[in-house]
């Protein structure tokens, strides 16, 4: 029973381990033509550039924060005042968003102007990677 | 309430189109700011700021506001804008409706909007009841008490263009703002902005930060005048700032920068009357601040230049991010006056002022002389938004 235990909190471990090392994966829909930069799609997630349709995801998670301070340079807090900024100034509403990588993928997946994020690990054939965050 | 917070339910629940709601899709946004703040080292019941309630008593009604927003998408690119605040005036809490307007997203760079809206003076105007969008919980008087109109009637147009390293952002923006309230020698008097036009550009970038440079002109219709007594124990009515038509003109250039440890936030204003007998109002500030996990400690200096004198004032402030929307805040800071008896933005009544009047006007033989002043403000408060 002990053994069981440890092997479980031990696979746990691993796990944990292998989340906060996860690549993160910016995707767009396999058939997509369009192939924005790094500081496109940093854009493209601020709300300034409507071209591609950002996909977000809905909490905060290590891709989330992995992802926004990889691309935006902005941690949660700054995030949400810069949201805070935008909203009440009229001039944006944050992206819709979506609750995990599997929703992620399969709404890039079956929109053809949808751009997202996810775990490496999450993606599939219906979208192409235009790079990774490490 | 129940109403209230089925609609804020029903908001999180609709699924939202990115920037223009979907028709028939609606959003509620709130916001406020609860403050006290206390001017210490000054006379007994000197008071300071642009509704003069910081004075020696810990009040709330200086600091603190509470805001609702609630948009609605007509069609998909057509939109309507409902933005009220309740926040003290002078020493009344007073309902606001600080805009509402409906906007149209005409292309995906362009957006066209017309009716109330918010006049974007400074850099930070257009967020000015929003305190959870910066770092103080005074933003700098210095800068921030010179204009005191918040919205307008009329339209405006922004057009965002992305770069390949940020992007920069136009707005025009054209109308009048009448019968509003300007606070001065501790009343309120009436004001009416015509022919506004305000134009500013912003050019945002992914590592250097962003700059803004505006500009806002109106003929500004004003008559300030007060009873006071004369020496001779006698009632006359003395004017104090009267101005017909006259062109107002205000410069605004600010820069903002935070990499997530290291943040600033500077500004400086000039603003001209023409023919008004004096000479530009001159004021800026820096500030830089760092994080420490969820605390932020920034220190700012603020320096306000008119014919008179000079203010100037240190803040050093700490603030604590108790969760991503809530930010509790404390301040201290130190205000000081000089030149030839300068008030700055603390408050002198019109008998105050007449006086010193008077007593240059004598050459001492009457009336009482004008000084300078100093004080320490300490502000603790909480910001949140929802």
């Amino acid at each position: 029973m002990k053994f069981v235990i440890s092997a479980l909190s031990a696979c746990t471990l691993v796990a944990i381990a292998t989340a906060a090392q996860a690549e993160v994966a910016v995707i767009v829909n396999a058939g997509a033509s369009a192939a924005p930069t790094q500081s496109d799609v940093a854009n493209i997630f601020l709300g300034k550039d409507k071209s591609l349709k950002g996909v977000d995801q809905k909490d905060w998670n290590p891709t989330k924060d992995k992802f926004y301070s990889g691309v935006t340079s902005k941690n949660e807090s700054q995030l949400k005042s810069y949201w805070s900024g935008l909203v009440f100034t009229g001039k944006g509403q944050p992206l819709p968003s979506v609750a995990d990588d599997a929703a992620v993928v399969a709404k890039v997946g079956a929109e053809a102007d949808a751009i997202g994020y996810v775990d490496k690990a999450a993606v599939t054939d219906k979208v192409k990677v235009l790079f990774t965050l490490p | 309430m129940t109403q209230l917070r089925v609609l804020t339910l029903a908001a999180c629940l609709a699924s939202t189109s990115a920037f223009a709601l979907d028709q028939g899709e609606y959003r509620f946004n709130g916001f406020g700011t609860a403050g006290i703040t206390h001017l210490g080292g000054e006379d007994d019941g000197r008071s300071y700021g642009v509704n003069g309630q910081t004075n020696d008593s810990w009040r709330g009604d200086q600091l603190s506001k509470l805001g609702g927003q609630f948009q609605y998408g007509l069609t998909d690119t057509v939109g309507v804008t409902v933005q009220a605040t309740a926040k003290p005036e002078q020493d009344n809490w007073k309902a606001n409706l600080e805009w509402a307007y409906l906007s149209w997203q005409a292309t995906d760079g362009l957006m066209l909007r017309t009716g109330r809206l918010r006049s974007p003076v400074y850099m930070y105007s257009e967020t000015l009841d929003v305190g959870f969008t910066y770092p103080w919980l005074r933003l700098p008087d210095e800068v921030y008490s010179q204009v005191q109109v918040s919205n307008y009637e009329g339209a405006d147009a922004i057009y965002t263009l992305p770069l390949s390293f940020g992007s920069v952002a136009f707005q025009v923006a054209g109308g009048q703002a009448v019968n509003r309230n300007i606070f001065a020698a501790d009343e309120l008097y009436d004001i009416d902005y015509k022919k506004i036009f305000a134009a500013n550009v912003s050019l945002a970038t992914n590592d250097f930060g962003t700059v803004r440079l505006g500009y806002t002109e109106a003929d500004i219709n004003t008559d300030i005048t007060a009873r006071v007594t004369t020496p001779f124990d006698t009632q006359t009515t003395i004017p104090l700032n009267q101005l017909d038509d006259q062109k107002g003109k205000f410069t605004s250039i600010g820069y903002q920068y935070d990499n997530g440890t290291w943040l600033t936030a500077n500004e400086w204003t000039s603003r001209v009357i023409e023919a008004d007998d004096q000479g530009s109002t001159d004021a800026f500030y820096l500030m830089g601040g760092r994080r420490f996990g969820d605390f932020l400690a920034h220190v700012t200096y603020a320096q306000l230049d008119e014919d008179d004198g000079r203010q100037t004032s240190w803040t050093y402030g700490l603030n604590y991010n108790v969760t991503p929307t809530v930010i509790v805040k404390s301040e201290y800071k130190r205000v000081d006056t000089s030149g030839n008896g300068y008030n700055g933005v603390f408050v002198e009544k019109a008998q105050e002022s007449y006086n010193h009047a008077v007593y240059s006007a004598t050459n001492g033989l009457a009336g009482t002389p004008s000084r300078n002043y100093d004080g320490d403000i300490i502000s603790v408060g909480v910001d949140f938004v929802f």
